[in-house]
């Protein structure tokens, strides 16, 4: 649909692997950008944190100005109840992502294309709240307002944005995301929480595509049918 | 009928209420409200100088309030906080978290300066962390609940406040996160989304003057809420049994401003 779309796609892990090939596969030109997240560190400005700036600094230099920035921000490896935290997981956990997912906006804003979009990738928790994943869920959350301010900001300049909420299971680790699905009595309608080369790539594609110009903001749930409130 | 639940008692006489922020704006509304329905109040306030003062006028008006000096970003005043409250009253029944930093005026996403968003971070998110994890064994054994303050922000974004946005968003989504965690315990957690007249309210109107405009215009009601007369019985009501079967709930008290829920 959108062949020679140049992606920079930020972050790491299975999901992100997958969406890398599935873009691949539809003919974007990617550039990932792995961030370096030794310290859980919460620098949202050039030259903090974890390299964001840099790093899409240097993604840019090899496809050019992107049409389309994709993030994935990180997510905790299994639950941990909120009372039994430490500190410094809770800031992995919640602050970390919140100001990745911030630095990115604001690093890549100078290199967009005319018309581009931003796209954050975060786990339908976001709006169910999860035990075990309250500072994950939290901070998806605020990216979601995020993404809504920044296609308020900047939508008059016609940069876009969205969200793309998957299914846990996909999010998160293996074990640990299908104890964070949000509803325990009702399991994805079309039986699978879906896969990122084939489910959620295709979507990312479409939401580059000039046919999905007028929306922004917005949150595409792609869970299989889980969340379907409102 | 339990006389607890009759509307217009003191809803919570014997109980015990933490409310961060307590001495100006919104936490004082909230306090005076709760503090009228029978709570003792312990006033969590950054600075005593403002916070005795608000304390000793509500004691004067015959309410049981006292202050204890607590800066929200450290988490040793935290818990010093909920075991002053502890060891004054015997108990805790509710905290509110409603303080946060101030938010400034408009800013752009590429402006945001890192001091602005450690010190949003800090009093909106790390402080509700902390404070949770401190209030938690006390709310348990009383069978408590915690209210936490969010905005419609939160919701639908804000293109004039990213930041204030992202906090408030993310505290709304740890309510309910909450509410999941600690529903077995007997605890309850849930979000007010408030607009009221508040000196933070007269900040942001200086820093935005078609603020108060915008927020008029697309207000049904037609006014900015009061923190006691609007928004401290909306705290008393998630405080009180009246909403014992509620948890990870948001109520907005703005006048209709807000209606995407």
């Amino acid at each position: 649909m959108a062949d020679g779309t140049r992606t920079l796609l930020v972050g790491d892990g299975p999901l992100v692997d997958g969406l890398h090939d599935g873009l691949v596969d539809r003919g974007h030109v990617v550039a990932q950008v792995v961030p370096v997240r030794t310290d859980g560190g919460t620098g949202i400005e050039a030259g903090t944190g974890t390299g964001i700036s840099t790093g899409i600094g240097a993604g840019v230099s090899l496809i050019g100005r992107p049409d389309l920035v994709v993030h994935v921000p990180p997510v905790p490896a299994s639950p941990v109840p909120l009372v039994d935290q430490t500190t410094q997981r809770w800031v992995e956990a919640c602050e970390a992502p919140m100001a990745e997912a911030f630095a990115v906006a604001r690093a890549c804003r100078p290199h967009l294309s005319d018309r581009a979009r931003l796209v954050w990738v975060v786990p339908t928790v976001a709006m169910g709240g999860a035990a075990g994943f309250v500072g994950s869920a939290a901070a998806s959350e605020g990216i979601r307002a995020l993404a809504k301010s920044a296609a308020r900001q900047w939508g008059p300049e016609g940069l876009t944005t969205a969200v793309l909420a998957v299914a846990p299971e996909l999010a998160f680790p293996s074990d640990a995301g299908a104890g964070a699905r949000i509803s325990a009595t009702a399991g994805p309608a079309l039986g699978r929480p879906g896969d990122a080369f084939g489910d959620i790539a295709p979507l990312l594609d479409l939401l580059a595509d000039p046919a999905a110009r007028f929306m922004t903001g917005a949150t595409l749930v792609a869970d299989g049918g889980v969340w379907m409130a409102p | 009928m339990n006389p607890g639940l009759v509307p217009g008692g003191r809803l919570l006489e014997g109980r015990v209420v933490l409310v961060t922020g307590g001495a100006s704006g919104l936490g004082l509304g909230m306090a005076t409200a709760m503090a009228a329905h029978g709570a003792a109040v312990v006033l969590a306030c950054r600075r005593s100088e403002t916070g005795e003062p608000a304390a000793a006028g509500l004691r004067e008006a015959g309410h049981d309030v006292r202050c204890v000096r607590c800066d929200v970003t450290s988490a040793d005043d935290l818990r010093t906080a909920v075991d002053a409250t502890v060891t004054a009253h015997g108990r805790l029944d509710c905290m509110v978290h409603n303080a946060i930093a101030p938010t400034g005026g408009p800013t752009r996403i590429q402006d945001v300066a890192q001091d602005h968003w450690d010190a949003m971070v800090a009093t909106a998110i790390r402080a509700t962390f902390e404070g949770a994890r401190a209030a938690h064994p006390h709310l348990r054994e009383a069978g408590g609940s915690m209210i936490l303050m969010t905005s419609s922000a939160g919701m639908e974004g804000s293109a004039s406040l990213p930041v204030y946005a992202m906090v408030k968003a993310a505290q709304r989504t740890l309510a309910k996160g909450l509410a999941a965690e600690w529903g077995a315990d007997g605890i309850r957690v849930n979000c007010i989304a408030p607009v009221a007249d508040t000196p933070a309210m007269e900040r942001a109107y200086d820093e935005n003057p078609v603020l108060q405009e915008r927020l008029l215009e697309r207000t049904p009601l037609g006014r900015i809420g009061d923190p006691l007369g609007d928004v401290g019985p909306a705290a008393v009501f998630l405080a009180s049994d009246m909403a014992r079967f509620m948890t990870g709930q948001t109520l907005c008290v703005d006048g209709g401003g807000f209606l995407g829920l």
